[in-house]
C-alpha cells in the first residue's frame, strides 16, 4: 500500500503564482540566458513594504522600514523601493559593497543605515555621505567618532544596536540565545558615557536590538529593555526618537498546515525507523533515535507559519510590554518613538524564484530515482537555511500524461562532481517523474536562497538574474537582466 | 484520618462509575479515576513524590535545588515538595501557556526560566538545543541541582505499577477493565497502570490519546512529541487518537456539569476520547463490559485556557457605560473635538478645562501638557463604568495619543450626561507636532 505523497506544496501568491503559469515564457528564458536563473519580481517588493506600512499605520506609529538588502543582491528590487516614498522606507546595508550599491540605485544617504561590524572604509563613506550608522560596539563607535575628527567629517547619527536582555526580578527568566553581535545591556552606562563623549562627532537618534529568534516573548522583553534605556538617555540630556527592532520577521514557505504537519510527523517516524526513510542516506535533520526515543532538535525553518512578516510585527507590537503593561505599540506611540525595522527575508516574500533545467533522470536499485540539475546546492540554498518545500515542475512539451496520484519520489542532485553536491536531502515528491529538458522552478527564493551562498564551483555557471514585470492580468510578461532594471524601464507598467 | 505529612495523603482515589444517562454506553460501564483529589490537584503527586524522595535527604544536605522540565501539575506538586523540605525549585519550560499556572508557580515559591524559541536564521554551527544545553548544566560536576527528570524517570512509572494501577484492579473487584484510556504526557501513568491491568488480563485494550498536533491541551504532548519522552513505548497502546482542544473542553463541561467533577481540560479530553472510542464497540457483546479513563487534574487553574477559546462560556454580559461598544459613527456624530490651537485658547480663557491624559503613566511622566491629570485608559474604563467621575460643572479636555481614544471617551461622556467634554484632536502627537509645550516634572 502506498500512502498519499508526501507534498510540501509551496505558498504561492501574484504575481509570483501567474509567472509560474507562463511556462513557455519560463522555458524561454532559460533556453537563452542558461540554467540555472534566477528571476525576481520587483513589483512585489514595493507591495510588501506598503503591507508593512500597514501595520505602522495601525498602531499610528512613524519611522521606516529597511529593507535588509543582504537577503538579495538583486539591482533590481532595491532600484524598485527606492523609488517608494522615502519617508517610510529606507535600506539596511551590512557591507561597504552593499551601501556603493545602494546609493547607485537611487537611495540618497537619509535613507540608509549601515548595520553589522564594520571596517574603516564602510564606516568612512557612511560617514562622509551622511548614512545612519547602527553602531556594533564599544570600539566601533570610538573608531566612528576618530575618523569624524580626524576627517573633518560632518557629524554622524547613530542607533546603538543592544544585546543580552535576559530579565530577571519577576520570578520568571526568559533565556534568549547569545549572539555575537552589538552591545550587552549591562555595558549601557559606559556606551552612553562614549556617545557623550564624542557629542561634538556622533548624535544618538536611537537604540535597537536584533535577535535571531521566531520567539515574540523574548522580543516583547528586548524591545521592553530598549525603552528603559531610552529613559536613562533622556535623563543624561540626550535626545533619541527611534527604536529599531531589527527583522526576523518570518515566511510561511509552505501552503498548507496540514502539509507541513503530516510530513513532520512522518520524519519523525522515519528517524524512529517506523517507516521508510525520507531523505538521503536517513539523515534526520537533527532529529537522532537513542534507544527508541527521539533526541535532538528539528533543525529546519517552520516551514508553515500561521503568521509571519507584518501580521508578526502587528503581533509583536499589540503584546503587552512586561514591565509596562501596556501594548508595546502603544508604549512607542505614547513617548512619540519612532520605530525601525529591518525586514530582509520578509521583504523579498513571494518576490523571486530560481529555475533549474533537468539534465538527466536515472533509476538506481537502492531508492528513488536521482533527477539531475543544471544548478547546484548554493545555487538555490533553501537547503542550507533548513528551508524544506517543493520545487515547482514546468514540462518542456505538454505530453498528454496525467499527474501519478501516488506522486513520484525521487533525489535531487547537482551539477558538481561531488557526493555531497545534494540540492535537498530530502526525498522530493513530484506529481510525475521529469525527463531531461524540463524545468524545476524553485518558488520564493529572493530571500537569502538565490545568491547568497552561490559560488563558481569547477567552473559552473553562477546563475544569471533577470526581472519581469507583468501586464497585471498574467497575460504576458517582459524580461531584462537584473542590472538593466530602472522603475522607468517600462513606462505606464512600474509606476506607482 | 490522621496523618503526620501531607505525602501520606497522596493516591489511594476514589474510582467513580460515570452515570451511564451521561455518556449514553448501553453495555459498558465507564469509570472515572479521581486523579485530581490528590492534595496537590492532580495525578503527578504520585510521580513527583516518589521520584524526589530518594534524592531529598542529600539534596538537603547539599543545599541543592529541584529542578523539571515542567510548566504544569508535575511543577506545581515539586515546588509544594522542595518548599516542604526547606529546597527551591526551578522550573525550566519552553513557554507557560497557561498563564494562572504561571502565577500560581510564583506564589508557591517557583522560579522560572522560559527557554528560547527557535532561530528564525538558521545557524549551522548552533548544533545543540536548549534542552541538550540544559541537561549538561545538570550534569556538570558539583551540581546543586536535584533533577527529578520526569520523561526519562522509571520511577515515574513505578509510582503507578505500585499505585495507581492495583487501586484500580482493587476497585473493580480484583478485574482488570476491559479498556483503559489515558493521555499520554510523560506517558508515566499510563505505561505504570496499563502494566499492571496486562499483569492481571494480558486482553485489556490500552488507548492512548494525544493532542491534535496543531492544538495545545495543557499535559498532553502530540503525536509528534510523545516521541521525544523516553518513558513512551508505542507498543504499550493498542491505539493513539487524537483529541483537540474544543472536545477537550466538550468532555471537561459534561464532567462538570453533569457528574459534579470539577475537572480540567486534560480529564475532559480523556473523557470525551474514552467515549467516542467506546461507542463504536458498545454492544458488540451481549456481556457487561467496564472501561476506566483518569481524571488528572481540576479546572480552576484554565480559566484563561477556556476564555481563549469559548470566550461564550464564561458569559461576561454588555458592558454598562462601555466606550467600545460605541460605534465608529456614533463617535463621529456624539464626540466633540478641539485643535491644539483652540485647546490652548480654552486653557488659558476664564473657564479652562480640567486635561485628562490618558496615556499609560510612564508616557505621562517623560512628557505631559502642564496641569494634566493622568489617568490611563484602563483605569478610565473601569472608573466610568460606575458614573460620571467630574461635576458637570467643570469642563474636561481628553488627551490621548492620536486622538482616537480620547474622542470615544468624548462620546460616552457626552451620551453619560456631561455638557462640556472635549477630545483633542491629532491628540499629544498633534500638539507636539504644532510646537505646544509639554513638560516633565
Amino acid at each position: 500500500m502506498r500512502a498519499s505523497p508526501l507534498y510540501l506544496r509551496p505558498r504561492l501568491e501574484p504575481p509570483l503564482a501567474t509567472l509560474l503559469e507562463a511556462v513557455p515564457f519560463l522555458h524561454s528564458l532559460v533556453d537563452g540566458l542558461g540554467s540555472p536563473l534566477n528571476v525576481v519580481v520587483p513589483e512585489r517588493i514595493a507591495e510588501n513594504a506598503e503591507r508593512f506600512r500597514g501595520v505602522y499605520r495601525k498602531h499610528h506609529l512613524g519611522g521606516r522600514v529597511f529593507f535588509a538588502h543582504k537577503a538579495n543582491r538583486s539591482s533590481a528590487l532595491v532600484r524598485r523601493l527606492a523609488a517608494t516614498d522615502p519617508a517610510d522606507v529606507g535600506v539596511d546595508v551590512a557591507s561597504l559593497g552593499e551601501l556603493r550599491h545602494v546609493l547607485g540605485a537611487g537611495f540618497t544617504p537619509g535613507r540608509v543605515m549601515g548595520t553589522g561590524p564594520k571596517d574603516p572604509e564602510f564606516l568612512w563613506l557612511a560617514a562622509r555621505t551622511g548614512v545612519t550608522v547602527n553602531v556594533d560596539s564599544y570600539a566601533e563607535l570610538d573608531q566612528l567618532a576618530g575618523l569624524v575628527r580626524k576627517y573633518a567629517l560632518p557629524r554622524v547619527d547613530v542607533l546603538l544596536r543592544l544585546s543580552e536582555f535576559e530579565a530577571t526580578g519577576s520570578g520568571v527568566k526568559v533565556l534568549s540565545r547569545r549572539s555575537r553581535f552589538g552591545s550587552p545591556t549591562r555595558e549601557v552606562k559606559a556606551l552612553l558615557d562614549a556617545v557623550e563623549r564624542h557629542r561634538d562627532s556622533v548624535e544618538l537618534i536611537g537604540v535597537g536590538y536584533h535577535l535571531d529568534t521566531t520567539g515574540l516573548a523574548e522580543k516583547a522583553v528586548a524591545l521592553d529593555r530598549c525603552v528603559m534605556v531610552m529613559d536613562e538617555c533622556h535623563a543624561r540630556g540626550l535626545a533619541p526618537r527611534v527604536i529599531d527592532i531589527g527583522g526576523g520577521f518570518g515566511v510561511g514557505y509552505v501552503a498548507d498546515a496540514g502539509q507541513w504537519e503530516r510530513y513532520t510527523t512522518e520524519l519523525t517516524n522515519a528517524v524512529l525507523g517506523t517507516r521508510p526513510a525520507l531523505t538521503w542516506r536517513g539523515h534526520g535533520y537533527g532529529l537522532r533515535n537513542e534507544g527508541g526515543t527521539l533526541r535532538g532538535a528539528l533543525g529546519l525553518y517552520p516551514a508553515h507559519r500561521p503568521s509571519a512578516g507584518p501580521g508578526y510585527l502587528d503581533e509583536l507590537l499589540s503584546l503587552p510590554s512586561p514591565s509596562l503593561g501596556r501594548p508595546l505599540g502603544t508604549v512607542l506611540l505614547e513617548q512619540f518613538y519612532e520605530l525601525y525595522t529591518e525586514p530582509g527575508r520578509a521583504l523579498v516574500d513571494q518576490c523571486g524564484l530560481t529555475l533549474a533545467r533537468v539534465l538527466d533522470v536515472r533509476a538506481t536499485d537502492t531508492g528513488p530515482p536521482l533527477v539531475r540539475l543544471g544548478m547546484n546546492a548554493a545555487d538555490v540554498s533553501l537547503e542550507e537555511h533548513g528551508v524544506l518545500v517543493d520545487p515547482v515542475l514546468l514540462t518542456r512539451t505538454e505530453r498528454g500524461e496525467g499527474d501519478d496520484p501516488a506522486g513520484v519520489g525521487v533525489h535531487l542532485v547537482g551539477n558538481l562532481c561531488l557526493e555531497a553536491d545534494l540540492i535537498t536531502r530530502r526525498t522530493v515528491f513530484l506529481p510525475r517523474l521529469p525527463r531531461p529538458g524540463d524545468l524545476l522552478a524553485f518558488a520564493n527564493t529572493a530571500g537569502y536562497a538565490m545568491d547568497f551562498h552561490a559560488h563558481a564551483a569547477q567552473q559552473q555557471p553562477v546563475a544569471r538574474k533577470v526581472a519581469v514585470v507583468g501586464d497585471g492580468d498574467g497575460g504576458s510578461w517582459r524580461w531584462c537582466l537584473d542590472e538593466e532594471y530602472w522603475p522607468v524601464t517600462y513606462p505606464g507598467e512600474a509606476e506607482s | 484520618m490522621r496523618y503526620d505529612t501531607i505525602t501520606e495523603a497522596i493516591g489511594n482515589t476514589p474510582l467513580l462509575r460515570i452515570d451511564p444517562a451521561v455518556h449514553g454506553l448501553r453495555t459498558i460501564d465507564l469509570y472515572a479515576k479521581l486523579e485530581l483529589l490528590n492534595p496537590f490537584g492532580s495525578v503527578k503527586d504520585r510521580s513527583a513524590w516518589n521520584m524526589a524522595r530518594p534524592g531529598l535527604t542529600d539534596a538537603v544536605r547539599r543545599g541543592a535545588t529541584v529542578v523539571e522540565l515542567s510548566s504544569g501539575n508535575t511543577a506545581k506538586a515539586l515546588a509544594l515538595l522542595a518548599g516542604m523540605h526547606g529546597l527551591g525549585f526551578k522550573s525550566v519550560t519552553n513557554r507557560m501557556r497557561v498563564p494562572e499556572i504561571k502565577e500560581l508557580l510564583l506564589l508557591l515559591g517557583a522560579e522560572i526560566e522560559e527557554l528560547p524559541g527557535r532561530s528564525e536564521c538558521l545557524d549551522p554551527t548552533d548544533t545543540d538545543d536548549p534542552l541538550t544545553r540544559f541537561h549538561r548544566t545538570l550534569a556538570g560536576p558539583e551540581t546543586s541541582y536535584l533533577h527529578t527528570d520526569q520523561y526519562f524517570n522509571p520511577r515515574n512509572t513505578e509510582a503507578h505499577v505500585t499505585g495507581t494501577g492495583p487501586e484500580i484492579v482493587k476497585d473493580l473487584d480484583g478485574r482488570a477493565p476491559d479498556w483503559f484510556i489515558a493521555c499520554v504526557g510523560t506517558a508515566g501513568s499510563s505505561t505504570g497502570v496499563a502494566r499492571v491491568l496486562r499483569e492481571h488480563d494480558p486482553d485489556v485494550r490500552v488507548v492512548g490519546l494525544v493532542a491534535d498536533k496543531s492544538d495545545f491541551i495543557p499535559g498532553i504532548r502530540t503525536i509528534d512529541e510523545v516521541q521525544e519522552v523516553g518513558l513512551f513505548d508505542p507498543a504499550t497502546y493498542d491505539t493513539i487518537e487524537p483529541v483537540t482542544a474544543d472536545e477537550a473542553i466538550d468532555g471537561m463541561l459534561t464532567l462538570i456539569r453533569r457528574c459534579g467533577l470539577l475537572a480540567g481540560p486534560t480529564g475532559g479530553a480523556a473523557y470525551h476520547g474514552a467515549v467516542r472510542h467506546l461507542r463504536a464497540l458498545d454492544g458488540e457483546s451481549s456481556d457487561r463490559r467496564t472501561a476506566v479513563f483518569i481524571v488528572c487534574d481540576r479546572a480552576e487553574s484554565y480559566l484563561s485556557y477556556v476564555r481563549q477559546r469559548r470566550p461564550e462560556l464564561l458569559g461576561k454580559p454588555p458592558r454598562k457605560n462601555s466606550a467600545t461598544a460605541l460605534t465608529e459613527a456614533e463617535v463621529r456624530a456624539e464626540a466633540k473635538d478641539i485643535d491644539t490651537e483652540g485647546a490652548r485658547r480654552w486653557l488659558a480663557g476664564e473657564h479652562p478645562p480640567l486635561v485628562v491624559d490618558l496615556r499609560g503613566p510612564h508616557a505621562y511622566a517623560a512628557l505631559h501638557i502642564d496641569g494634566s491629570v493622568n489617568i490611563v485608559d484602563e483605569l478610565f474604563d473601569e472608573l466610568v463604568r460606575g458614573g460620571l467621575p467630574f461635576s458637570k460643572n467643570r469642563p474636561v479636555l481628553l488627551a490621548c495619543p492620536v486622538g482616537e481614544k480620547s474622542a470615544r471617551y468624548a462620546a460616552l461622556l457626552t451620551r453619560m450626561g456631561h455638557p462640556d467634554v472635549r477630545s483633542l484632536s491629532g491628540g499629544i502627537v498633534a500638539w507636539r507636532d504644532a510646537g505646544a509645550p509639554l513638560v516633565r516634572d
